[in-house]
């Protein structure tokens, strides 16, 4: 066991870095308030372009699909920069962490070849359609219908809090073929195909973040189902083996906490309670860091990652909470347009416990398999 | 960055697991606070684990590991200062080791070979005679004692100071953690066994939730204190300190409510864990020292 980085992730971080400060407008940080919007959407097209261009945008996919099958460890040290950068890559992330490979695994030749290339080109934007009005954390009630007419399928049904949806190119849609939790199939639907309305909730989060998706007859040919009838459940849980550490929100987190402690420190009002806060913050971020690293270490060895990662996550969320309550208590003036990135850190935090999986749900996935206490009644 | 146990750290893991087998059960019949082990130290010193640290294959991390390890026990003795501070000293200073605190009461003083005085920012080092240490009675679950005022230290420089202080801290970061994952395993067992309303106390959410946040912070404690004694940057100490002590506070609360009248006897161990880390809580200068050392060491603050 050792904690230090070795000479070549040293050397792929430092790539990256260079990378960010020649490509990051200068005004990027005021851009990168609405993960969503317009701007950043478009942004994030001509920026994934460039960083495919550089081989930084899929290092660890399979050469075969432009990547040069390097380590977890490098795409966690990818993600760290970029999340602490303020994810320029916008939506964009999706496809290299689990989309792509999603599809690499489950997809039909013809899927792969018309979806993952413009992927590990940087040119394309997807959504998740999973979420619904009545299913959230219980997914598997979800209701949107695809049923059988001939060699097509017709959807109907409605989507909601989905992130990008505005500007997306494709939906990675769940949708009900049958009862139960093995009637959940998974589709591929690119956005224009009519019968679909976007209307996106304004939010606390920022501009263009949330949507609510209808799906109104929409027809698709059986070409867009991925994998077989009712396979969802086992293509999400691959989905989510890919994504289970989470976007590496500590490291955001951090630089902002340290951002915010500068200010306090020229303003000269870093006096004991704040010196307080803001080292436990710091110290639950770290926490936080480390956990996430484990899992991380544990994917590079080829070990299946356990229900340490429902801890990794958890710890995520307090060291946002914790960083997020130190800036609104100690540096409210960030809140009311004195420092954009602190915002912007502040707005994304707000979902830290809610996106990819209540907190609460992590609570009990670390009860039952990392405690193993006895199950609740159901 | 690599996680993996080396074949060195995986055989002093084995061996320490063989030896902390044969003194994982409370004696039935204890019925007190400072379970202490003489058998347990005389083991440690005849497998020359307190040298651990010496060991160029195995180094302060191996030896924060098994501190954390033996820290599960119900039993203790004196092992994380000798452990992780004493290999800082230089000239000859008997174990065990003990620290007294602005005149307080310390864990094991009056048995202790060293005591590590600390007054304010100044440490000295005292090898205390019989009568300059005596044993007092506590609620905290190490023996206790009291080192004679005005008992003249050897003092060590500012340089030499800091970084005992930063050990010191990686050895209460080490202790704590094993301290705390043994406390929420006990819990655990509880909730697993006992009964009420029909069903299994862990079938129901609302300690479900409280023990998985506990066993969340127990966890980072073990990232930290373990990292800690890697890097030896006296930042990332300050860290695993104060999340130390943070954690400890809430999960002190926490493992008691889930135990209920149970936990307050002390026919059950959970005392034996809750009331040592009630001992760490103040260490050090509690979690304003801590977060004070944070401030200096990771934001800058003079």
């Amino acid at each position: 066991m050792q904690f230090a980085w070795d000479a070549e992730q040293q050397r792929f971080r430092s790539t990256v870095r260079a990378f960010l400060a020649t490509n990051l407008p200068r005004d990027w940080e005021a851009l990168a308030h609405g993960p969503g919007s317009g701007a950043q959407s478009a942004f994030s097209k001509r920026f994934c372009a460039q960083l495919a261009q550089a081989g930084l945008l899929v290092p660890h996919w399979p050469k075969r699909w432009g990547g040069r099958d390097a380590g977890a460890w490098t795409a966690f040290i990818l993600a760290e920069e970029m999340w602490e950068a303020g994810e320029p890559r916008g939506g964009q992330y999706m496809n290299v962490n689990w989309i792509g490979p999603t599809l690499m695994r489950f997809g039909s030749e013809a899927q792969q070849a018309r979806y993952i290339p413009p992927m590990a080109r940087g040119e394309t934007i997807w959504c998740q359609g999973f979420s619904e009005p009545e299913a959230g954390s219980d997914l598997a009630s979800l209701r949107t219908r695809a049923e059988k007419h001939g060699s097509s399928y017709r959807i109907n049904g409605q989507k909601i809090w989905t992130s990008y949806a505005a500007h997306a190119d494709t939906c990675f849609l769940l949708a009900r073929t049958a009862p139960g939790r093995d009637g959940i199939s998974v589709f591929l639907v690119p956005m224009d195909t009519p019968g679909i309305i976007v209307r996106e909730i304004p939010s606390l989060i920022g501009e263009g973040d949330i949507h609510e998706v209808f799906w109104d007859d929409v027809e698709v040919s059986q070409s867009a189902l991925l994998g077989a009838e009712g396979q969802a459940w086992e293509i999400a849980r691959t989905a989510l083996s890919l994504e289970r550490v989470g976007i590496p929100r500590f490291a955001l987190a951090t630089k902002m906490l340290h951002r915010a402690v500068s200010m306090l420190q020229r303003a000269g009002r870093f006096g004991h309670g704040a010196i307080e806060q803001a080292a436990r913050a710091r110290a639950a971020c770290e926490a936080a860091r480390f956990y996430s690293y484990s899992i991380v270490d544990q994917r590079q060895h080829g070990i299946a990652p356990g229900p340490e990662a429902s801890a990794a996550r958890f710890a995520t969320v307090t060291a946002e909470r914790l960083v997020g309550e130190f800036v609104a208590e100690h540096v409210p003036e960030a809140l009311s347009g004195a420092e954009p990135m602190l915002l912007a850190h502040h707005q994304r935090a707000i979902v830290a416990g809610i996106a990819s999986g209540a907190a609460e749900i992590q609570l009990n996935l670390i009860a039952s398999e990392l405690l193993r206490l006895p199950r609740e009644p159901r | 960055m690599d996680f993996r146990l080396t074949a060195d750290q995986s055989a002093l893991v084995e061996a320490l697991d063989k030896l902390a087998a044969r003194f994982e059960a409370k004696p039935t019949a204890f019925r007190g606070f400072a379970l202490v082990s003489h058998e347990l130290e005389e083991e440690l010193a005849e497998g020359e684990y307190f040298d651990i640290a010496q060991v160029p294959e195995l180094g302060a991390l191996s030896a924060a590991m098994a501190v954390e390890r033996l820290a599960r026990l119900p039993c203790t003795a004196e092992i994380a200062l000798s452990l992780l501070v004493r290999p800082q000293l230089s000239g000859e200073w008997p174990r065990p080791l003990a620290v007294v605190e602005d005149g307080r009461p310390g864990r094991f003083v009056a048995s202790a070979g060293t005591i590590l005085v600390i007054e304010g920012g100044d440490v000295g080092l005292v090898r205390p005679a019989a009568e300059e240490v005596q044993p007092v009675e506590s609620l905290f679950a190490y023996p206790m004692g009291r080192l004679r005022d005005g008992t003249r230290a050897t003092p060590l420089s500012a340089d030499e100071a800091a970084n005992i202080g930063k050990w010191l801290r990686v050895a209460l970061a080490a202790e704590a953690s094993g301290l705390l994952q043994a406390a929420v395993a006990s819990a655990v067992e509880h909730l697993t066994v006992r009964k009420q309303f029909g069903r299994p106390l862990g079938t129901f959410q609302a300690l479900r939730h409280r023990m998985a946040e506990c066993a969340v912070l127990a966890g980072g404690v073990r990232w930290l204190a373990l990292k800690a004694a890697d890097t030896q940057d006296p930042g990332d100490a300050a860290l695993a300190a104060l999340h130390a002590q943070e954690s400890a506070t809430r999960i002190i609360y926490d493992v008691h409510q889930m135990l209920g009248a149970m936990g307050m006897t002390l026919e059950h161990p959970l005392h034996l864990w809750t009331y040592r880390l009630k001992a760490i809580l103040s260490e050090l200068g509690g979690r304003g020292g801590q977060a004070r050392a944070v401030a200096a060491q990771c934001f800058g603050e003079t």
